[in-house]
């Protein structure tokens, strides 16, 4: 039982402290979420935007994950494209080559991804911080180098087409139905990843807010007391890479079956140096904050684009080559970057951060000052 | 809240997710238009405006914009005098869409989403990778692309619009002119290939050839594009004792190879697929080096000789409406790869149907198209039935020439060429 | 024999390399703290000044170095003073992210500026070589080495002997303390960037010089640097140096005899090798080879 004073949240047991929605107003604020997650694909036909935001969602399951392990744990991770990419395969394997439904090879993915996790864990007990981030950095070519030569499920360098059954029961993610209207491949894939989201969060912030994610925690505070205390540094941070890589594999098997071509130069330092920028935008250390970035960093440079065709004095087309010259593309690079230095200068802590003092403005007010 | 507002609230809900559910869906028993005598309107096409639009979907940023801006503004060239003297079929200008997809096959199907229902055709589509991607899109929308490199596997797809020899014919008419008109055939055959795709298909050409013309490739090395070191390569080709090495690789590359080769005193006699060379390489130390043993296989001819009719209109038309273009072969490609899909789009026109639908019918109903010289002719048509042009031309370095290449044996087709199947 | 001497030598000029972009990465984050990884950016920028200044400006080419060394060194201080200077007590992810949104924006203004297209540097040492015994040493191969060498004692020096050295390795170990002892740790912070600048230009000229050219993917190679500081260890040169050398070596030397005695290794594994090497030394040495061993306090 709560007893709740109006706008002032005081609970009375501890058991209420670890409510995902503690006020009236988060709870309506989640269904207005899920209305417009359900509402949105259905409504908009637009495959651009829709396709913004697959690929958004898609790596906004892979960055939970990195802030479970980085933000949570304190494990500087450049690995995560390695993980994407396990993840990817696995999906061509079990998918593709050997044709099982969607739950079994998107489960498999998350399986193996975990399993290959476990073997690189033991690696953060030995090294911290900076050198554990450049270790994990040479997981990545090496990486590179076995999906090159892998040739049988990876094609070689030349990449290899993805064509995996994705459908659940009666619902097919590729034209989905409802009553007499059809929907296209974008919308309908919206759902799956989305829930795919929706259900990778759920499950972070149950981790997060029970007993494992504050041994995490306490992992990324000061570990060497946490052991002194009775935490297990060895099964947090192992396990803390198993969830992560399981999370990333999972992302990776999503964006293969929905590209429907993966080539194994895809999973580059950029995609893992994409990642990092992700959370770090967003806000390290949160799971919101993970999805907000991974719209942040999917959807801004194409925002850019289409406001800066108004910019005068730089040109929409490629030139013919001398002088300083600027086109419209090399600007939207320019002022991306630029947002990202502006953001971070003005609020380090990122975008969970900033949706937090609104919050917290509109909690307070009108005393908000 | 009270029960009577709770069901009020839910009802209100349910009508709006119903009413906007409704605005995403197309009906099941939706029909296809009709197609009529008159140009109707399509994606991209405008008959109120006269214009038809072309999307552009190549790298403009990033370190592989060195090949997608001269490739662009090639395209852009060969549309602004068709807009100024031509028009499409007397009638209609062309308008470019231009997207940046940086070389990542993501962000080429996010662009391609962008522009698909703004375009007739993607006039040029960059990289193997992007074009893969984007390939099973463009079945579900039954649109057409011209992909922008010269690789087999575009040939026998209908919703690709290929051009040019592709690299295997390269390297077996290269092969052909080296035992053929060289007498090379007793010499150590070897080959330097980058370790991917594009490697393999010149790779491909060069084990073809051999079968054909009798020698054997004594050693291959590998490397991976973008390497800091080729000594190890360049030892072991000169370990193996090679005296004409293929070469496949771009001109990042090339210039390191070439360095460590000469410094290595490695001579052999080079031969170089056509992404190998860059105009640079003249006013490099390496000029002396390249222009006693680098021979390039490419196709067309040079920039700046009028004896063929091709470059003679090409060259006006880069004084006219791009004059600060520098002497560039992926300009050249950009621009003949521009005609093929203009020839598309006349047939469509003439078929009277610049739907997607017509414009497959229209690809399906070309002919052969010339290029005047610039490139072989292309035998279009259903898939089944094309035929790549078979020719290459071999040039030589020569800094007297404004592209810093001397053609040697102009646009031949050898009898391996003409046996390759695609 | 030779050949292995060959690719030795080969080894230790792309280490030198390797060292010359390593030790501007060393120089940062010894003094602030901060791994930056718009060092990429710099020795583009490095590069590209060098040629503008000798093609452009006509200034003599070996001018021309220490031209868009103070011109490049300017850069990061003026970096370090705009952007970074703001950051200062700010999350350590924050400013690592703030150095990634600066290599976006500089990468984009070189090749606004200057293209995409690659372009000669013209340089004296070109392809000419050396020869010695049976090898052939590309002079400017010899170079790079005695650029890196140079670097390496100079830091030793500065870093030992003189005032402003001293500054900075007493910012580095306590910034409180030192700006206690009346230190500016604000002109140590601008002198670090600074001297990352003018390494990086060395690295970028040498990077461009012979037959490559000056181009936009010079930047890449500070990815590969990555384990050259690591395996030396962060806050170390000297450890900078031979951890380059130690990579570069073992990248020439497994792409020489790998497709040979262990090709089942797959292809391109010379690119692979200096990350494995790095991993099995860090197992050992988890601070790196003379990394500073972190003191832990509950």
């Amino acid at each position: 039982m709560t007893t709740r004073l109006r706008n002032l949240n005081m609970t009375l047991h501890y058991a209420d402290d670890l409510k995902l929605f503690k006020s009236r107003q988060s709870r309506v604020g989640i269904a207005v979420i899920i209305l417009a997650g359900v509402l949105l694909p259905l409504s908009v036909k637009d495959d651009f935007w829709l396709s913004v935001l697959n690929y958004a969602g898609i790596a906004a399951i892979g960055a939970i994950g990195l802030n479970l392990l980085t933000g949570y744990t304190g494990q500087v991770s450049l690995g995560h494209a390695f993980f994407i990419g396990v993840g990817a395969y696995s999906a061509v394997y079990f998918g593709g080559h050997h044709g099982l439904p969607l739950p079994v090879w998107l489960i498999a993915a998350a399986v193996v991804g975990g399993l290959i996790g476990a073997v690189i864990g033991p690696f953060a007990l030995r090294l911290r911080g900076n050198y554990l981030a450049v270790v994990s950095l040479g997981l990545v070519f090496i990486g590179l180098h076995v999906f090159h030569n892998w040739r049988s499920i990876t094609g070689g360098p030349g990449g290899t087409s993805v064509a995996v059954p994705l459908k659940l029961g009666p619902i097919d993610f590729t034209k989905l139905s409802i009553g007499s209207y059809e929907y296209t491949r974008n919308q309908s894939f919206f759902f799956l990843v989305w829930f795919v989201v929706a259900v990778a969060a759920l499950l972070a912030k149950n981790i997060t807010r029970t007993r494992p994610g504050r041994a995490m925690q306490a992992v990324r505070d000061r570990d060497m007391a946490a052991e002194v205390i009775g935490v297990s540094l060895a099964r947090y941070k192992v396990g803390a890479f198993v969830i992560s890589s399981a999370l990333a594999a999972v992302a990776g098997a999503l964006f293969a079956s929905y590209q429907q071509f993966v080539q194994p130069d895809s999973w580059n330092l950029f995609v893992s140096i994409q990642y990092i920028a992700i959370i770090i935008v967003g806000g390290v250390g949160t799971i919101f904050g993970s999805v907000l970035g991974a719209i942040f960093i999917g959807a801004v440079p194409q925002l850019v684009d289409k406001f800066s065709a108004h910019i005068p004095l730089v040109t929409k087309s490629a030139g013919g080559g001398g002088g300083f010259h600027l086109t419209v593309f090399q600007l939207n690079q320019m002022i991306f970057g630029a947002l990202i230095v502006i953001f971070l200068v003005l609020e380090p802590r990122g975008l969970a951060a900033v949706w937090l003092r609104i919050k917290a403005y509109f909690k307070a007010w009108p005393f908000s000052y | 809240m009270n029960r009577g507002k709770l069901i009020r609230l839910v009802a209100v809900i349910a009508a709006l997710a119903l009413i906007t559910a409704a605005c995403g869906g197309t009906k099941k028993s939706s029909s296809s238009g009709t197609s009529n005598k008159t140009l109707a309107a399509a994606p991209g096409f405008d008959p109120t405006t006269n214009t038809i639009k072309v999307g552009v979907i190549t790298p403009l940023t990033g370190p592989v914009a060195v090949i997608g801006q001269p490739l662009t503004n090639g395209t852009a060239t060969w549309f602004k005098y068709i807009n100024a003297e031509k028009l499409i079929g007397g009638k209609y200008k062309v308008e470019l869409v231009q997207e940046d997809s940086q070389y990542k096959p993501d962000l080429g199907v996010q662009a391609y989403n962008k522009i698909k229902n703004d375009v007739t055709v993607i006039g040029q589509l960059l990289g193997t990778g992007v074009t893969k991607a984007v390939l099973p899109l463009l079945k579900a929308d039954n649109a057409m692309a011209a992909p922008a490199s010269l690789d087999a596997d575009w040939v026998r797809d209908p919703n690709l619009i290929p051009v040019g020899g592709p690299y295997q014919i390269q390297m077996i008419n290269a092969a052909s002119y080296l035992v053929n008109d060289l007498s090379q055939k007793s010499n150590v055959f070897c080959s330097l290939i980058q370790d991917d795709a594009y490697g393999q298909a010149g790779q491909q050409g060069i084990d073809f050839a051999a079968k054909e013309l009798g020698f054997a490739v004594k050693s291959t090395a590998k490397f991976t594009a973008g390497g800091a070191d080729f000594t190890a390569q360049v030892q072991q080709l000169k370990g193996a004792g090679c005296q004409d090495v293929f070469l496949v690789a771009t001109p990042t590359d090339t210039g390191k190879i070439m360095g460590t080769s000469a410094q290595l005193q490695f001579a052999p006699q080079w031969v170089g697929q056509s992404p190998t060379w860059i105009g640079a390489f003249i006013k490099s130390p390496l000029l002396p080096y390249l222009q006693q043993h680098f021979l390039l296989a490419a196709e067309g001819t040079e920039w700046g000789d009028t004896s063929v009719q091709g470059m003679t209109d090409m060259l006006d038309r880069v004084q006219k409406y791009s004059p600060t273009q520098q002497p560039d072969i992926y300009f050249v490609f950009g621009y003949y790869q521009a005609q093929a899909v203009t020839a598309l789009l006349e047939k469509a026109v003439q078929l009277g149907d610049l739907s997607r639908a017509g414009l497959v019918n229209a690809m399906n109903k070309l002919g052969t198209v010339s290029f005047n010289g610039l490139t072989g002719d292309y035998q279009y048509g259903k898939a089944s039935d094309r035929n790549p042009p078979r020719n290459s031309t071999i040039y030589k370095v020569d800094p007297a020439k404004p592209g810093g290449l001397a053609k040697v044996k102009y646009q031949f087709e050898s009898d391996a060429a003409k046996k390759f199947s695609f | 024999m030779t050949d292995f001497l060959q690719l030795t030598f080969a080894g230790l000029a792309l280490g030198a390399l390797y060292a010359l972009v390593a030790l501007g990465f060393v120089v940062i984050y010894k003094a602030t703290g901060v791994i930056n990884f718009a060092q990429g950016g710099l020795v583009l920028l490095g590069g590209y000044l060098t040629y503008n200044a000798h093609h452009t400006w006509h200034v003599p080419f070996l001018l021309a170095i220490p031209i868009a060394m103070v011109l490049c060194a300017l850069v990061g201080a003026a970096v370090e003073r705009v952007v970074l200077r703001r950051m200062v007590g700010q999350p350590v992810f924050a400013v690592i992210m703030v150095t990634i949104g600066l290599l976006i924006i500089i990468e984009q203004v070189v090749t606004g500026i200057w293209g995409f297209n690659q372009m000669p540097m013209g340089d004296p040492w070109g392809i000419h070589r050396l020869k010695a015994g049976g090898l052939a040493l590309a002079v400017k191969d010899v170079w790079t080495i005695v650029f890196a060498a140079v670097v390496m004692i100079a830091f030793f020096l500065f870093f030992r002997y003189s005032r402003l050295g001293v500054a900075m390795r007493a910012t580095a170990f306590d910034q409180e303390a030192a700006v206690a002892n009346g230190i500016s740790a604000r002109r140590i912070f601008a002198l670090s960037w600074a001297i990352a600048g003018a390494v990086a230009t060395l690295a970028g000229v040498m990077l461009s010089a012979g037959g490559a050219g000056v181009r936009p993917d010079i930047e890449f190679v500070a990815l590969i640097a990555f384990p050259a500081i690591i395996l030396g260890g962060l806050d170390s040169p000297s450890g900078a140096v031979l951890g380059g050398v130690i990579i570069g070596v073992t990248q020439t030397l497994t792409s020489g005899y790998q497709p040979q005695y262990a090709s089942w290794l797959g292809d391109g594994f010379g690119s692979a090798m200096p990350y494995v090497v790095m991993i099995a030394i860090l197992l050992v040495r988890p601070y790196g080879l003379f990394g500073t061993r972190e003191v832990r306090r509950v």
